[in-house]
């Protein structure tokens, strides 16, 4: 039973079993709140679920935020990095949480310490999940007895503190509920600018008590032998809170976007759709070829669309991109008949005879392949050149698009030009080269084919 | 006048970014997964640039938490995922429903099931997606089915969550999300960035603050953040306007009832197609997302070859624009609806509309429909 404070509400009978620690947590923490003096608008309390999380219902000034099991210390970081990077950062964000809640979020409660958010983290350890019928928690001492091990746990408790200490927490305490200073641990804890985790070791009455042979002193010994490890306030604080790292680092540091507006400045006599599809290795150019492909289609006014492939491990293995340029709006962005493919490696022959693209080929279709891959069937005419050993395998798909466009005349050597110095400068001219050599190769190997 | 084109490359991802920043969006928590990873990409280099939050997270049931939490405090939130990650975020997506906090998430789809196909596309998240709550309350779900749809569906998704108070989701897709084009930023269009109607002393008769008041059922509850001057109650249990966990009070039961009744009465302002229409149709083809993109071109074809088709590409796939599908649907003998997925999913959702008509379907699994595919299935 609570008389009025600032915090709490009048007359509020709490819902707890008699004995049951989290008496003495609610009362700590309002008279935390009063000893920081704090305008309840700025406190917000984010509780979990479970016994300790109904918690909220009994304060009737500050903000209070029931959340979901084990989420709660996410809830609050996101709150916390709201307030302090867009807002004043005077919320003070307290998250009530049971050890069932901190086993289920343990990794919330690691990430806010790792980054150091100014969050407080009041973990209710009685050992067990109270509301559902005391099974067992990640924090159960060894030996301890519960409805679901009857015959004593046999899996040793997480020491969160130790947790959350290896994480960067700098603010951490473990006490038991009944510890006269549980409120200035609290209150200190919240005060702190950062993370700050306070363990308060609790008694289950209806679970616990009675079949294990604890009581308050065992619990207070408990708290002692596990406190060996910790040091509370030692060093003084040397991590800056978070928000405030993210408006110096981040938000300090931004430069404006750059504009990459394309220019309209050429022509080009395609009507209607053309597809290509290219295929290599990965790291050999074969998407930034694609790339300088479509932006040279836009700058001559077309439409133009480019999608990529690559194997999930992304830096090996084969690398194709499929691109459809278009006088007209390009609705399907799939490659139905593929007018042009260039192979430039053994990797991207492989690819394109798996996914079907040789497949979809016709007897209109031009297909530039390496000249040293193995014999492989398609309909359409192939035009196999040397492309690794003149344009080296890095040039090898830029120099192939390049040429074959300027054999086609479908858009300006210009704009063609104009995207490979926008991207390699005075490199161009090694480009230059190569396409004047693969030029009448592919010339001859045209008519070859006819 | 309008104003010279300005092309620019961009990836249906990217779109989503770009749409979200002009709606106003500033906080975005993400973590990476194929294919929309680049929404995410785009966040943390731009959001920060016009002083937004863009952070990543260690799991996607902190990133759509910390979205959450920051929503709670006053802004606008966004993440995005795929099918794996949208499986963690179920539990918070309730979350925000319940306690009536917008966010938006961009669903970019993958093939499922599990972690599927990361690099493959498909439109097979669809019921996945809107039957995610328990007590099977509607989650407003648009699809864009280009880079500038997802522009605009993007401040639309903000728009409806912001003026609603509940989750929304963008459905887009790895063929959306991951390939680029030239895009006119001078063409693009948007609905208006707005801020949470906000409570302020006063402003209802029942002062003081109470975080789900309403008078009529449809009504939104006026907004006051964590933080704020007054005093908040958020709870994902049973509550009653007042935020008080209750169990089966009338009121509790009310409460529970306009969280779906405020989404229901706005169906039809919600209502987003875009019609390709002929009068004289014998048939109507209805599409969504990346397949409504193809189908324009089938139907382009098939009007050629003399094929009466009216064509409808339906963005607001939910709540279910019932009354414009059926109107569009009358004098058609014929409904075809093309979805990139096995079962039929949103023609199973919306056959009930075209009683006494041939209902169609055109799906394929594990690759893109293509025109060929939908001009063999018309009659």
């Amino acid at each position: 039973m609570n008389t009025s404070t600032p915090y709490l509400k009048e007359s509020a009978a709490f819902p707890f079993c008699k004995g049951c620690g989290h008496h003495h947590y609610v009362n700590h923490l309002e008279e935390a709140f009063a000893q920081l003096k704090l305008d309840p608008s700025k406190i917000c309390i984010v509780s979990d679920i479970g016994c300790i999380g109904v918690l909220d219902s009994l304060f009737s000034t500050p903000h209070t935020f029931h959340t979901t099991h084990g989420r709660s210390t996410a809830f609050a970081t996101g709150v916390e990095l709201a307030d302090g990077i867009l807002y004043d950062s005077k919320l003070k964000s307290v998250v009530v949480i049971g050890d069932g809640g901190a086993t289920i979020g343990l990794l919330h409660i690691v990430n806010a310490a790792l980054m150091n958010a100014d969050v407080t983290v009041l973990v209710a350890n009685n050992m067990l999940y109270g509301m559902t019928g005391g099974q067992n928690s990640g924090f159960s001492p060894l030996e301890f007895i519960t409805p679901t091990t009857p015959g004593g746990n046999i899996v040793p408790p997480m020491d969160i503190c130790s947790i959350v200490k290896s994480c960067g927490a700098e603010y951490v305490s473990r006490v038991s509920s009944t510890d006269k200073h549980l409120s200035s641990i609290i209150a200190a804890a919240i005060n702190h600018p950062g993370f700050a985790l306070v363990e308060i070791m609790e008694l289950c009455t209806e679970f616990a008590v009675g079949k294990n042979a604890i009581n308050g002193k065992t619990l207070q010994q408990m708290v002692d032998e596990r406190n060996q490890n910790i040091d509370v306030l030692k060093d003084g604080f040397k991590r800056i809170e978070f928000s405030e790292v993210y408006k110096s680092k981040i938000l300090g540091n931004q430069k404006p976007s750059q504009d990459d507006t394309i220019k309209r400045q050429f022509t080009s006599s395609l009507r209607g759709k053309q597809q290509w599809v290219l295929a290599g290795t990965a790291g050999e150019k074969v998407q930034l070829a694609s790339y300088l492909l479509m932006r040279a289609a836009i700058t001559c006014g077309l439409h133009a669309t480019q999608k990529n492939d690559n194997p999930v491990t992304q830096g090996s293995g084969f690398s194709l991109s499929e691109v459809c340029i278009s006088d007209t709006d390009i609705f399907y962005t799939g490659i139905e008949i593929p007018d042009i493919v260039i192979i430039s490696s053994a990797d991207g022959l492989k690819e394109v005879s798996s996914n079907g693209t040789l497949a979809r080929c016709t007897l209109s279709s031009i297909i530039i392949a390496e000249e040293t891959l193995s014999e492989f069937s398609a309909a359409g005419r192939i035009l196999r050149i040397p492309m690794r050993a003149i344009c080296t395998p890095q040039r090898a798909a830029v120099s192939a698009v390049a040429a074959w466009m300027t054999i086609e005349k479908l858009l300006p050597p210009e704009s063609i030009a104009s995207v490979i110095r926008e991207k390699y400068g005075d490199k161009i001219s090694l480009y230059q080269s190569d396409i004047g050599k693969i030029i009448p190769l592919l010339t001859e190997a045209m008519e070859k084919n006819q | 006048m309008s104003l010279q084109p300005q092309y620019k490359i961009r990836t249906g991802n990217q779109m989503i970014a770009e749409g979200a920043l002009h709606a106003g969006c500033r906080f975005f928590a993400g973590y990476p997964i194929t294919p929309a990873s680049g929404i995410y990409k785009t966040m943390i280099e731009e959001l920060p640039k016009r002083n937004g939050v863009a952070i990543s997270s260690p799991d996607e049931i902190s990133a759509l938490a910390y979205c959450v939490g920051a929503s709670a405090r006053g802004v606008k939130a966004m993440t995005a995922t795929s099918g794996p990650g949208w499986s963690l975020m179920i539990e918070t997506v309730q979350y925000a429903l319940m306690t009536e906090l917008p966010v938006v998430i961009a669903m970019v789809q993958r093939l499922g099931p599990s972690t599927g196909g990361a690099t493959q596309s498909a439109q097979g998240d669809l019921l996945f997606t809107e039957f995610c709550t328990s007590g099977g309350y509607t989650i407003p779900i648009f699809a864009p089915s280009t880079p500038q749809e997802c522009f605009e569906v993007t401040t639309a998704a903000m728009f409806w969550a912001e003026t609603l108070r509940t989750p929304v989701v963008v459905l887009s897709d790895k063929e959306i999300g991951m390939t680029a084009e030239d895009i006119d930023f001078n063409s693009l269009k948007s609905f208006p960035s707005i801020e949470r109607a906000a409570f302020v002393n006063g402003s209802l008769n029942s002062a003081p603050y109470r975080s789900y008041d309403f008078s009529l059922p449809n009504d939104v509850p006026l907004f006051s953040p964590v933080g704020g001057k007054y005093k908040t109650t958020l709870t994902g249990s049973a509550h009653d306007k007042k935020g008080s966990l209750q169990k089966n009070s009338p009121e509790t039961i009310d409460v529970l009832r306009h969280l779906q009744q405020k989404i229901e009465a706005r169906a039809n302002d919600m209502a987003m197609v875009k019609i390709d229409d002929d009068p004289n149709a014998t048939m109507l083809l209805i599409s969504f997302g990346i397949t409504a993109r193809t189908a324009l071109e089938a139907v382009a074809e098939a009007r050629k070859n003399g094929k009466r088709i009216r064509f409808v590409n339906v963005i607001s796939l939910f709540p279910i624009p019932e009354m414009q599908l059926r109107k569009l649907a009358e004098g058609v003998q014929t409904v075809l609806l093309a979805e990139e997925n096995f079962s039929g999913q949103y023609r199973s959702m919306i056959r009930h509309l075209f009683d006494g008509k041939e209902i169609r379907g055109i799906n394929s699994f594990g690759k893109m429909i293509t025109p060929k595919d939908i001009l063999e299935s018309l009659p």
